[in-house]
Protein backbone atom coordinates (compact mmCIF):
# COMPACT_ATOMS: atom_id res chain seq x y z
CA UNK A 1 0.00 0.00 0.00
CA UNK A 2 1.80 3.12 -1.17
CA UNK A 3 1.01 6.66 -0.10
CA UNK A 4 0.32 9.34 -2.69
CA UNK A 5 2.72 12.27 -2.41
CA UNK A 6 1.47 15.85 -2.41
CA UNK A 7 2.22 18.00 -5.44
CA UNK A 8 5.14 20.44 -5.17
CA UNK A 9 2.68 23.25 -5.94
CA UNK A 10 0.58 22.47 -2.86
CA UNK A 11 3.66 22.08 -0.67
CA UNK A 12 5.11 25.35 -1.90
CA UNK A 13 1.89 27.33 -1.53
CA UNK A 14 1.68 26.64 2.21
CA UNK A 15 5.11 28.18 2.74
CA UNK A 16 4.56 31.09 0.42
CA UNK A 17 1.43 32.07 2.31
CA UNK A 18 3.11 31.59 5.68
CA UNK A 19 6.01 33.81 4.64
CA UNK A 20 3.58 36.52 3.56
CA UNK A 21 1.94 36.49 6.96
CA UNK A 22 5.30 36.53 8.78
CA UNK A 23 6.49 39.46 6.71
CA UNK A 24 3.21 41.33 7.11
CA UNK A 25 3.51 40.93 10.88
CA UNK A 26 7.22 41.47 11.28
CA UNK A 27 6.77 44.43 13.62
CA UNK A 28 5.23 42.06 16.16
CA UNK A 29 8.59 40.30 16.53
CA UNK A 30 10.16 43.50 17.86
CA UNK A 31 11.20 43.70 21.51
CA UNK A 32 9.48 46.48 23.41
CA UNK A 33 11.00 48.64 26.16
CA UNK A 34 8.94 46.58 28.61
CA UNK A 35 10.56 43.39 27.33
CA UNK A 36 14.02 44.81 27.97
CA UNK A 37 13.13 45.32 31.64
CA UNK A 38 13.68 41.60 32.34
CA UNK A 39 16.02 39.05 30.82
CA UNK A 40 13.32 36.44 31.08
CA UNK A 41 11.16 38.48 28.74
CA UNK A 42 14.10 39.03 26.38
CA UNK A 43 14.69 35.29 26.18
CA UNK A 44 11.00 34.76 25.50
CA UNK A 45 11.07 37.26 22.65
CA UNK A 46 14.34 35.97 21.21
CA UNK A 47 12.91 32.51 20.63
CA UNK A 48 10.58 33.55 17.78
CA UNK A 49 13.29 35.80 16.33
CA UNK A 50 15.72 32.90 16.25
CA UNK A 51 13.08 30.71 14.66
CA UNK A 52 12.28 33.36 12.08
CA UNK A 53 15.94 33.54 11.09
CA UNK A 54 16.16 29.77 10.93
CA UNK A 55 13.24 29.69 8.57
CA UNK A 56 14.70 32.22 6.21
CA UNK A 57 17.94 30.27 6.24
CA UNK A 58 16.17 27.02 5.39
CA UNK A 59 14.41 28.77 2.53
CA UNK A 60 17.71 29.99 1.07
CA UNK A 61 19.49 26.72 1.67
CA UNK A 62 16.84 24.52 0.07
CA UNK A 63 16.65 26.81 -2.96
CA UNK A 64 12.90 26.42 -3.27
CA UNK A 65 11.93 30.10 -3.07
CA UNK A 66 10.86 31.98 -6.16
CA UNK A 67 12.61 35.31 -6.85
CA UNK A 68 9.89 37.38 -5.20
CA UNK A 69 9.79 35.11 -2.18
CA UNK A 70 13.57 35.12 -1.95
CA UNK A 71 13.75 38.90 -2.00
CA UNK A 72 11.10 39.07 0.69
CA UNK A 73 12.95 36.57 2.86
CA UNK A 74 16.22 38.48 2.44
CA UNK A 75 14.63 41.73 3.51
CA UNK A 76 13.01 40.05 6.46
CA UNK A 77 16.32 38.58 7.55
CA UNK A 78 18.11 41.94 7.31
CA UNK A 79 15.31 43.48 9.32
CA UNK A 80 15.72 40.77 11.95
CA UNK A 81 19.47 41.24 12.36
CA UNK A 82 19.65 45.02 12.11
CA UNK A 83 16.41 46.16 13.64
CA UNK A 84 15.32 43.44 16.02
CA UNK A 85 18.75 42.39 17.26
CA UNK A 86 20.55 45.71 16.73
CA UNK A 87 23.32 43.96 14.79
CA UNK A 88 23.76 41.37 17.54
CA UNK A 89 23.97 43.86 20.40
CA UNK A 90 20.77 42.52 21.94
CA UNK A 91 22.37 39.06 22.10
CA UNK A 92 25.65 40.43 23.49
CA UNK A 93 23.77 42.31 26.19
CA UNK A 94 21.86 39.24 27.28
CA UNK A 95 25.06 37.20 27.27
CA UNK A 96 26.70 39.84 29.46
CA UNK A 97 23.83 39.64 31.94
CA UNK A 98 23.60 35.84 31.89
CA UNK A 99 27.01 34.55 30.82
CA UNK A 100 26.13 30.86 31.08
CA UNK A 101 22.87 31.09 29.15
CA UNK A 102 23.08 29.15 25.89
CA UNK A 103 20.32 31.26 24.32
CA UNK A 104 22.52 34.00 22.78
CA UNK A 105 24.76 31.33 21.26
CA UNK A 106 21.83 29.39 19.86
CA UNK A 107 20.24 32.44 18.23
CA UNK A 108 23.56 33.82 17.01
CA UNK A 109 24.58 30.54 15.36
CA UNK A 110 21.95 30.93 12.66
CA UNK A 111 22.97 34.49 11.85
CA UNK A 112 26.61 33.45 11.84
CA UNK A 113 25.84 30.78 9.26
CA UNK A 114 24.19 33.47 7.19
CA UNK A 115 27.32 35.61 7.30
CA UNK A 116 26.57 38.06 10.11
CA UNK A 117 29.25 38.62 12.74
CA UNK A 118 29.50 40.04 16.26
CA UNK A 119 33.11 39.49 17.41
CA UNK A 120 32.41 40.76 20.93
CA UNK A 121 29.73 38.16 21.49
CA UNK A 122 31.91 35.41 20.07
CA UNK A 123 34.79 36.29 22.41
CA UNK A 124 32.52 36.38 25.45
CA UNK A 125 30.88 33.07 24.59
CA UNK A 126 34.25 31.41 24.08
CA UNK A 127 35.37 32.31 27.60
CA UNK A 128 32.24 30.79 29.09
CA UNK A 129 32.40 27.72 26.90
CA UNK A 130 35.76 26.84 28.43
CA UNK A 131 34.31 26.52 31.90
CA UNK A 132 33.32 23.16 33.32
CA UNK A 133 30.02 24.75 34.20
CA UNK A 134 29.14 25.09 30.50
CA UNK A 135 29.21 21.32 29.96
CA UNK A 136 27.70 20.60 33.38
CA UNK A 137 24.63 22.79 32.79
CA UNK A 138 21.54 20.70 33.41
CA UNK A 139 19.18 20.59 30.49
CA UNK A 140 16.86 18.27 28.59
CA UNK A 141 18.84 15.89 26.36
CA UNK A 142 17.33 17.26 23.15
CA UNK A 143 18.17 20.81 24.27
CA UNK A 144 21.76 19.70 24.85
CA UNK A 145 21.75 18.50 21.28
CA UNK A 146 20.60 21.98 20.24
CA UNK A 147 23.52 23.61 22.01
CA UNK A 148 25.95 21.16 20.43
CA UNK A 149 24.46 21.87 17.03
CA UNK A 150 24.80 25.62 17.61
CA UNK A 151 28.48 25.11 18.42
CA UNK A 152 28.88 23.10 15.25
CA UNK A 153 27.24 25.86 13.21
CA UNK A 154 29.79 28.29 14.60
CA UNK A 155 32.65 25.94 13.75
CA UNK A 156 33.55 25.50 17.41
CA UNK A 157 34.87 22.32 18.97
CA UNK A 158 31.85 20.58 20.49
CA UNK A 159 31.61 20.88 24.27
CA UNK A 160 30.56 17.22 24.57
CA UNK A 161 30.13 14.11 22.42
CA UNK A 162 27.33 14.50 19.89
CA UNK A 163 26.54 10.81 19.43
CA UNK A 164 26.28 10.21 23.14
CA UNK A 165 23.98 13.22 23.41
CA UNK A 166 21.76 11.66 20.75
CA UNK A 167 21.66 8.39 22.67
CA UNK A 168 20.45 10.19 25.76
CA UNK A 169 17.40 11.69 24.04
CA UNK A 170 14.01 10.01 24.14
CA UNK A 171 14.19 9.27 20.41
CA UNK A 172 17.74 7.96 20.65
CA UNK A 173 16.51 5.16 22.88
CA UNK A 174 13.73 4.05 20.49
CA UNK A 175 11.08 3.60 23.20
CA UNK A 176 7.62 2.12 22.75
CA UNK A 177 6.01 4.30 20.08
CA UNK A 178 2.53 3.99 21.59
CA UNK A 179 3.70 5.95 24.66
CA UNK A 180 4.17 9.16 22.66
CA UNK A 181 2.28 12.09 24.12
CA UNK A 182 2.29 15.74 23.09
CA UNK A 183 5.47 16.69 24.95
CA UNK A 184 7.31 13.54 23.94
CA UNK A 185 6.35 14.27 20.34
CA UNK A 186 7.90 17.74 20.55
CA UNK A 187 11.01 16.23 22.15
CA UNK A 188 11.45 13.84 19.28
CA UNK A 189 10.85 16.42 16.55
CA UNK A 190 13.47 18.69 18.12
CA UNK A 191 15.92 15.83 18.35
CA UNK A 192 15.56 15.41 14.59
CA UNK A 193 15.87 19.17 14.00
CA UNK A 194 19.13 19.43 15.94
CA UNK A 195 20.49 16.14 14.68
CA UNK A 196 20.04 17.21 11.05
CA UNK A 197 20.82 20.91 11.59
CA UNK A 198 17.25 21.82 10.77
CA UNK A 199 16.97 19.46 7.85
CA UNK A 200 20.29 20.33 6.24
CA UNK A 201 21.86 16.91 6.81
CA UNK A 202 19.15 14.22 6.97
CA UNK A 203 21.85 11.57 6.56
CA UNK A 204 22.99 12.27 10.11
CA UNK A 205 19.91 10.44 11.45
CA UNK A 206 21.26 7.05 12.56
CA UNK A 207 19.85 4.20 10.51
CA UNK A 208 18.02 2.61 13.42
CA UNK A 209 16.35 5.93 14.25
CA UNK A 210 15.39 6.48 10.61
CA UNK A 211 13.87 2.98 10.47
CA UNK A 212 11.97 3.64 13.67
CA UNK A 213 10.61 6.95 12.39
CA UNK A 214 9.71 5.49 8.99
CA UNK A 215 7.68 2.83 10.74
CA UNK A 216 5.85 4.88 13.36
CA UNK A 217 5.74 8.48 12.16
CA UNK A 218 2.67 7.81 9.96
CA UNK A 219 0.73 6.72 13.05
CA UNK A 220 1.60 9.90 14.95
CA UNK A 221 0.92 12.16 11.96
CA UNK A 222 -2.47 10.58 11.37
CA UNK A 223 -3.41 10.89 15.01
CA UNK A 224 -2.43 14.53 15.44
CA UNK A 225 -4.05 15.40 12.12
CA UNK A 226 -7.27 13.90 13.49
CA UNK A 227 -6.80 15.98 16.64
CA UNK A 228 -6.25 18.98 14.32
CA UNK A 229 -3.07 19.89 16.17
CA UNK A 230 -1.51 21.81 13.28
CA UNK A 231 1.53 23.02 15.20
CA UNK A 232 2.70 19.50 16.04
CA UNK A 233 1.55 18.05 12.72
CA UNK A 234 3.74 20.67 10.99
CA UNK A 235 6.76 19.58 13.01
CA UNK A 236 6.05 15.93 12.25
CA UNK A 237 5.80 16.80 8.54
CA UNK A 238 9.29 18.30 8.81
CA UNK A 239 10.52 15.02 10.31
CA UNK A 240 8.90 13.14 7.44
CA UNK A 241 10.74 15.35 4.97
CA UNK A 242 14.02 14.48 6.73
CA UNK A 243 13.62 10.73 6.26
CA UNK A 244 15.41 8.72 3.57
CA UNK A 245 12.08 8.07 1.85
CA UNK A 246 9.65 10.82 2.85
CA UNK A 247 5.97 10.10 2.31
CA UNK A 248 4.95 13.76 1.71
CA UNK A 249 1.48 12.28 2.24
CA UNK A 250 -0.94 14.18 0.00
CA UNK A 251 -3.94 13.51 2.20
CA UNK A 252 -2.21 14.91 5.30
CA UNK A 253 -0.80 17.91 3.46
CA UNK A 254 -4.21 18.74 2.05
CA UNK A 255 -5.70 18.76 5.55
CA UNK A 256 -2.77 20.83 6.79
CA UNK A 257 -3.09 23.34 3.94
CA UNK A 258 -6.84 23.60 4.51
CA UNK A 259 -6.21 24.61 8.13
CA UNK A 260 -4.18 27.65 7.07
CA UNK A 261 -6.11 30.91 7.36
CA UNK A 262 -6.73 33.22 4.42
CA UNK A 263 -4.00 35.52 5.73
CA UNK A 264 -1.43 32.69 5.70
CA UNK A 265 -1.33 32.17 9.47
CA UNK A 266 -1.54 28.61 10.79
CA UNK A 267 -3.54 28.02 13.98
CA UNK A 268 -2.00 25.93 16.74
CA UNK A 269 -4.99 23.64 17.03
CA UNK A 270 -8.35 23.57 15.30
CA UNK A 271 -9.19 27.10 14.13
CA UNK A 272 -7.66 30.57 14.29
CA UNK A 273 -7.86 32.23 17.70
CA UNK A 274 -9.75 35.48 18.13
CA UNK A 275 -8.60 38.63 19.89
CA UNK A 276 -6.37 41.64 19.37
CA UNK A 277 -3.51 41.49 16.89
CA UNK A 278 -0.76 41.12 19.51
CA UNK A 279 -2.48 38.21 21.22
CA UNK A 280 -3.20 36.43 17.95
CA UNK A 281 0.42 36.92 16.94
CA UNK A 282 1.65 35.38 20.17
CA UNK A 283 -0.55 32.35 19.58
CA UNK A 284 0.04 31.68 15.90
CA UNK A 285 3.57 32.82 15.10
CA UNK A 286 5.06 29.45 16.03
CA UNK A 287 2.74 27.23 13.98
CA UNK A 288 3.12 29.66 11.08
CA UNK A 289 6.93 29.49 11.29
CA UNK A 290 6.64 25.71 11.38
CA UNK A 291 4.42 25.82 8.28
CA UNK A 292 7.09 27.76 6.41
CA UNK A 293 9.74 25.30 7.58
CA UNK A 294 7.74 22.21 6.69
CA UNK A 295 6.86 23.64 3.31
CA UNK A 296 10.46 24.47 2.40
CA UNK A 297 11.69 21.02 3.42
CA UNK A 298 8.88 19.10 1.75
CA UNK A 299 9.01 21.16 -1.46
CA UNK A 300 12.73 20.59 -1.67
CA UNK A 301 12.34 16.83 -1.22
CA UNK A 302 9.46 16.66 -3.71
CA UNK A 303 11.49 18.48 -6.33
CA UNK A 304 14.63 16.45 -5.79
CA UNK A 305 12.61 13.24 -5.98
CA UNK A 306 11.00 14.41 -9.21
CA UNK B 1 -25.02 -4.42 19.67
CA UNK B 2 -27.23 -2.87 22.33
CA UNK B 3 -30.42 -4.48 21.14
CA UNK B 4 -32.56 -5.84 23.93
CA UNK B 5 -35.26 -8.38 24.27
CA UNK B 6 -38.17 -7.54 26.51
CA UNK B 7 -37.34 -7.70 30.16
CA UNK B 8 -34.07 -9.49 29.51
CA UNK B 9 -30.43 -8.59 29.90
CA UNK B 10 -28.93 -6.70 26.95
CA UNK B 11 -26.90 -8.57 24.37
CA UNK B 12 -23.78 -6.63 25.34
CA UNK B 13 -24.00 -8.07 28.84
CA UNK B 14 -24.42 -11.60 27.49
CA UNK B 15 -21.38 -11.12 25.27
CA UNK B 16 -19.38 -9.68 28.16
CA UNK B 17 -20.21 -12.64 30.39
CA UNK B 18 -19.33 -15.12 27.67
CA UNK B 19 -16.05 -13.31 26.91
CA UNK B 20 -15.20 -13.42 30.60
CA UNK B 21 -15.88 -17.16 30.62
CA UNK B 22 -13.64 -17.73 27.60
CA UNK B 23 -10.84 -15.59 29.06
CA UNK B 24 -11.03 -17.43 32.37
CA UNK B 25 -10.78 -20.75 30.57
CA UNK B 26 -7.78 -19.55 28.55
CA UNK B 27 -6.10 -18.59 31.80
CA UNK B 28 -6.82 -22.05 33.13
CA UNK B 29 -9.09 -20.71 35.84
CA UNK B 30 -12.64 -21.52 36.79
CA UNK B 31 -14.61 -24.65 35.94
CA UNK B 32 -13.71 -26.72 32.89
CA UNK B 33 -14.95 -24.83 29.86
CA UNK B 34 -18.04 -25.74 27.95
CA UNK B 35 -19.52 -23.31 25.47
CA UNK B 36 -22.97 -24.65 26.24
CA UNK B 37 -22.27 -23.92 29.90
CA UNK B 38 -21.79 -20.20 29.38
CA UNK B 39 -24.25 -19.78 26.51
CA UNK B 40 -27.24 -22.08 26.78
CA UNK B 41 -28.91 -23.16 23.58
CA UNK B 42 -32.32 -22.24 24.89
CA UNK B 43 -31.42 -18.61 25.65
CA UNK B 44 -32.72 -16.16 23.10
CA UNK B 45 -29.49 -14.25 22.72
CA UNK B 46 -27.11 -17.17 22.53
CA UNK B 47 -26.83 -17.27 18.76
CA UNK B 48 -26.26 -13.53 18.55
CA UNK B 49 -23.54 -13.75 21.18
CA UNK B 50 -21.82 -16.65 19.41
CA UNK B 51 -21.97 -14.64 16.20
CA UNK B 52 -20.19 -11.73 17.86
CA UNK B 53 -17.56 -13.91 19.56
CA UNK B 54 -17.00 -15.90 16.38
CA UNK B 55 -14.19 -18.41 16.64
CA UNK B 56 -13.46 -17.20 20.17
CA UNK B 57 -16.52 -19.08 21.38
CA UNK B 58 -14.41 -22.19 20.80
CA UNK B 59 -11.01 -20.72 21.69
CA UNK B 60 -10.59 -22.72 24.91
CA UNK B 61 -10.74 -25.92 22.84
CA UNK B 62 -7.67 -24.77 20.95
CA UNK B 63 -5.65 -25.11 24.12
CA UNK B 64 -3.71 -28.32 24.18
CA UNK B 65 -4.43 -30.84 26.92
CA UNK B 66 -7.86 -29.43 27.61
CA UNK B 67 -9.37 -30.91 30.71
CA UNK B 68 -12.93 -31.69 29.66
CA UNK B 69 -14.15 -33.41 26.51
CA UNK B 70 -16.37 -31.42 24.19
CA UNK B 71 -19.98 -32.42 24.46
CA UNK B 72 -22.77 -32.62 21.94
CA UNK B 73 -24.44 -29.62 23.52
CA UNK B 74 -21.66 -27.40 22.24
CA UNK B 75 -22.17 -28.65 18.75
CA UNK B 76 -25.84 -27.77 18.95
CA UNK B 77 -25.08 -24.23 20.12
CA UNK B 78 -22.69 -23.66 17.24
CA UNK B 79 -24.97 -25.18 14.63
CA UNK B 80 -27.82 -23.03 15.86
CA UNK B 81 -25.69 -19.87 15.55
CA UNK B 82 -24.44 -20.81 12.10
CA UNK B 83 -28.01 -21.41 10.94
CA UNK B 84 -29.30 -18.17 12.45
CA UNK B 85 -26.77 -15.81 10.89
CA UNK B 86 -25.55 -16.95 7.49
CA UNK B 87 -23.87 -13.95 5.83
CA UNK B 88 -26.09 -12.52 3.12
CA UNK B 89 -25.04 -11.20 -0.24
CA UNK B 90 -24.58 -7.71 1.22
CA UNK B 91 -22.68 -8.85 4.31
CA UNK B 92 -19.50 -6.91 5.18
CA UNK B 93 -16.14 -8.56 4.64
CA UNK B 94 -15.67 -8.61 8.39
CA UNK B 95 -18.94 -10.51 8.86
CA UNK B 96 -18.01 -13.09 6.25
CA UNK B 97 -14.56 -13.60 7.75
CA UNK B 98 -15.97 -13.85 11.23
CA UNK B 99 -18.54 -16.43 10.15
CA UNK B 100 -15.89 -18.31 8.28
CA UNK B 101 -13.74 -18.24 11.42
CA UNK B 102 -16.47 -19.91 13.46
CA UNK B 103 -16.82 -22.67 10.85
CA UNK B 104 -13.04 -23.14 10.67
CA UNK B 105 -12.90 -23.33 14.46
CA UNK B 106 -15.71 -25.92 14.45
CA UNK B 107 -13.80 -28.04 11.99
CA UNK B 108 -10.60 -27.70 13.97
CA UNK B 109 -11.74 -27.90 17.56
CA UNK B 110 -15.05 -29.75 17.70
CA UNK B 111 -15.40 -33.47 17.01
CA UNK B 112 -17.07 -34.43 13.79
CA UNK B 113 -20.67 -35.24 14.66
CA UNK B 114 -23.25 -37.23 12.81
CA UNK B 115 -23.48 -34.62 10.10
CA UNK B 116 -20.48 -32.73 8.66
CA UNK B 117 -19.84 -29.05 9.32
CA UNK B 118 -20.68 -26.74 6.46
CA UNK B 119 -17.83 -25.74 4.17
CA UNK B 120 -16.34 -22.34 5.03
CA UNK B 121 -17.72 -19.64 2.73
CA UNK B 122 -15.38 -17.91 0.33
CA UNK B 123 -14.13 -14.72 1.95
CA UNK B 124 -12.77 -11.96 -0.21
CA UNK B 125 -9.28 -10.77 0.77
CA UNK B 126 -8.38 -7.97 -1.65
CA UNK B 127 -8.80 -5.49 1.18
CA UNK B 128 -5.91 -7.08 3.08
CA UNK B 129 -3.48 -5.95 0.41
CA UNK B 130 -5.27 -2.80 -0.68
CA UNK B 131 -6.64 -1.00 2.37
CA UNK B 132 -4.70 2.01 3.67
CA UNK B 133 -3.31 1.14 7.10
CA UNK B 134 -5.92 2.94 9.24
CA UNK B 135 -8.79 1.10 7.56
CA UNK B 136 -6.88 -2.17 7.47
CA UNK B 137 -6.18 -1.88 11.18
CA UNK B 138 -9.81 -1.29 11.97
CA UNK B 139 -10.94 -4.35 10.00
CA UNK B 140 -8.20 -6.61 11.31
CA UNK B 141 -9.09 -5.76 14.88
CA UNK B 142 -12.68 -6.79 14.10
CA UNK B 143 -11.50 -10.24 13.04
CA UNK B 144 -9.19 -10.68 16.02
CA UNK B 145 -10.93 -13.95 16.90
CA UNK B 146 -9.30 -15.48 13.83
CA UNK B 147 -5.91 -15.09 15.51
CA UNK B 148 -6.10 -18.66 16.82
CA UNK B 149 -3.72 -21.53 16.12
CA UNK B 150 -4.28 -23.00 12.69
CA UNK B 151 -7.16 -20.74 11.69
CA UNK B 152 -7.18 -18.63 8.53
CA UNK B 153 -3.62 -19.47 7.48
CA UNK B 154 -4.00 -17.60 4.20
CA UNK B 155 -5.13 -14.47 5.97
CA UNK B 156 -2.22 -14.73 8.39
CA UNK B 157 0.20 -15.04 5.50
CA UNK B 158 -1.22 -11.99 3.76
CA UNK B 159 -1.24 -9.97 6.96
CA UNK B 160 2.40 -10.78 7.57
CA UNK B 161 3.16 -8.55 4.59
CA UNK B 162 1.33 -5.71 6.34
CA UNK B 163 3.01 -6.13 9.72
CA UNK B 164 4.38 -2.57 9.80
CA UNK B 165 0.97 -1.19 8.90
CA UNK B 166 -0.64 -3.15 11.72
CA UNK B 167 2.06 -1.86 14.07
CA UNK B 168 1.07 1.69 13.03
CA UNK B 169 -2.55 0.86 13.72
CA UNK B 170 -1.60 -0.52 17.13
CA UNK B 171 0.27 2.70 18.00
CA UNK B 172 -2.63 4.86 16.94
CA UNK B 173 -5.24 2.73 18.70
CA UNK B 174 -3.35 2.83 22.02
CA UNK B 175 -2.83 6.57 21.65
CA UNK B 176 -6.56 7.00 21.07
CA UNK B 177 -7.37 4.72 23.96
CA UNK B 178 -9.40 2.55 21.65
CA UNK B 179 -8.57 -0.49 23.75
CA UNK B 180 -10.70 -2.97 21.82
CA UNK B 181 -9.00 -2.12 18.54
CA UNK B 182 -5.59 -2.02 20.21
CA UNK B 183 -6.10 -5.42 21.84
CA UNK B 184 -7.34 -7.00 18.62
CA UNK B 185 -4.36 -5.67 16.68
CA UNK B 186 -1.98 -6.69 19.44
CA UNK B 187 -3.36 -10.21 19.29
CA UNK B 188 -2.81 -10.43 15.53
CA UNK B 189 0.68 -8.96 15.87
CA UNK B 190 1.39 -11.60 18.49
CA UNK B 191 0.53 -14.26 15.91
CA UNK B 192 2.58 -12.74 13.07
CA UNK B 193 6.21 -13.83 12.90
CA UNK B 194 7.93 -10.46 12.58
CA UNK B 195 6.26 -7.89 14.79
CA UNK B 196 8.93 -5.18 15.12
CA UNK B 197 10.83 -5.36 18.40
CA UNK B 198 10.68 -1.56 18.76
CA UNK B 199 6.88 -1.76 19.00
CA UNK B 200 7.14 -3.03 22.57
CA UNK B 201 4.28 -5.46 22.01
CA UNK B 202 4.68 -7.28 25.32
CA UNK B 203 4.52 -4.18 27.49
CA UNK B 204 1.88 -2.79 25.14
CA UNK B 205 -0.44 -5.73 25.72
CA UNK B 206 0.09 -5.44 29.46
CA UNK B 207 -0.66 -1.72 29.24
CA UNK B 208 -3.87 -2.38 27.29
CA UNK B 209 -5.02 -4.94 29.84
CA UNK B 210 -4.27 -2.51 32.67
CA UNK B 211 -6.01 0.44 31.01
CA UNK B 212 -8.86 -1.24 29.14
CA UNK B 213 -9.16 -4.72 30.60
CA UNK B 214 -12.39 -3.89 32.39
CA UNK B 215 -14.01 -4.64 29.02
CA UNK B 216 -14.08 -8.47 28.91
CA UNK B 217 -13.58 -8.49 25.13
CA UNK B 218 -10.36 -6.49 25.56
CA UNK B 219 -9.22 -8.85 28.30
CA UNK B 220 -10.02 -11.85 26.10
CA UNK B 221 -7.78 -10.63 23.25
CA UNK B 222 -4.91 -9.93 25.63
CA UNK B 223 -5.24 -13.35 27.28
CA UNK B 224 -5.41 -15.06 23.87
CA UNK B 225 -2.21 -13.29 22.75
CA UNK B 226 -0.51 -14.60 25.85
CA UNK B 227 -1.98 -18.11 25.90
CA UNK B 228 -1.47 -18.95 22.24
CA UNK B 229 1.49 -16.84 21.21
CA UNK B 230 3.33 -16.14 24.45
CA UNK B 231 3.19 -12.37 24.07
CA UNK B 232 2.40 -9.87 26.82
CA UNK B 233 2.64 -10.46 30.53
Amino acid sequence: MTVTAASPALLHRVGDRALSWLDDHREHFRLTPDDFASNGAVVERLKPIGELALNMQVLFREGVAGSRQKARAGQLLDFTWRELLDGGNVLARLQHDEPLSPVPLEVYATFHELGHRHPGLEAAVEVCRRTTSWTALEMMPNRRLGVLNAERKLGLAPSSDFDRAVERTWLGQLPEPWTVQLHIAYDLTHTVFHLTNWGEAPERIPEAVADYLTRYLPAWMEDWADLEHWDLLGELLVVDACLPRPTLDAELWERYAAAQSATGAMPIQRRMPQGDAARVFDLVHHPTLVAAFASAMATSRAMSAA
Amino acid sequence: MAEQTQGAVPLSAVIADAATGVALALRGEGDPYALSGILRQSDALTSAAVRVLGADALAPYAVEHRAAPVGADDEAVVRQALAAYPPGADASQVSVWSYRGLIEASHAFLPAGAQPWPAPPEAEAAWVAGDPWPKLSHRVSQVAALALPGLAPGLAEQLAARTDDLARGFVRAVRRRDWLQAAGLGRWLARLPDAPSTLGLDSGLAFIRQMGGADPRVALHVVAAQRFYGRGW
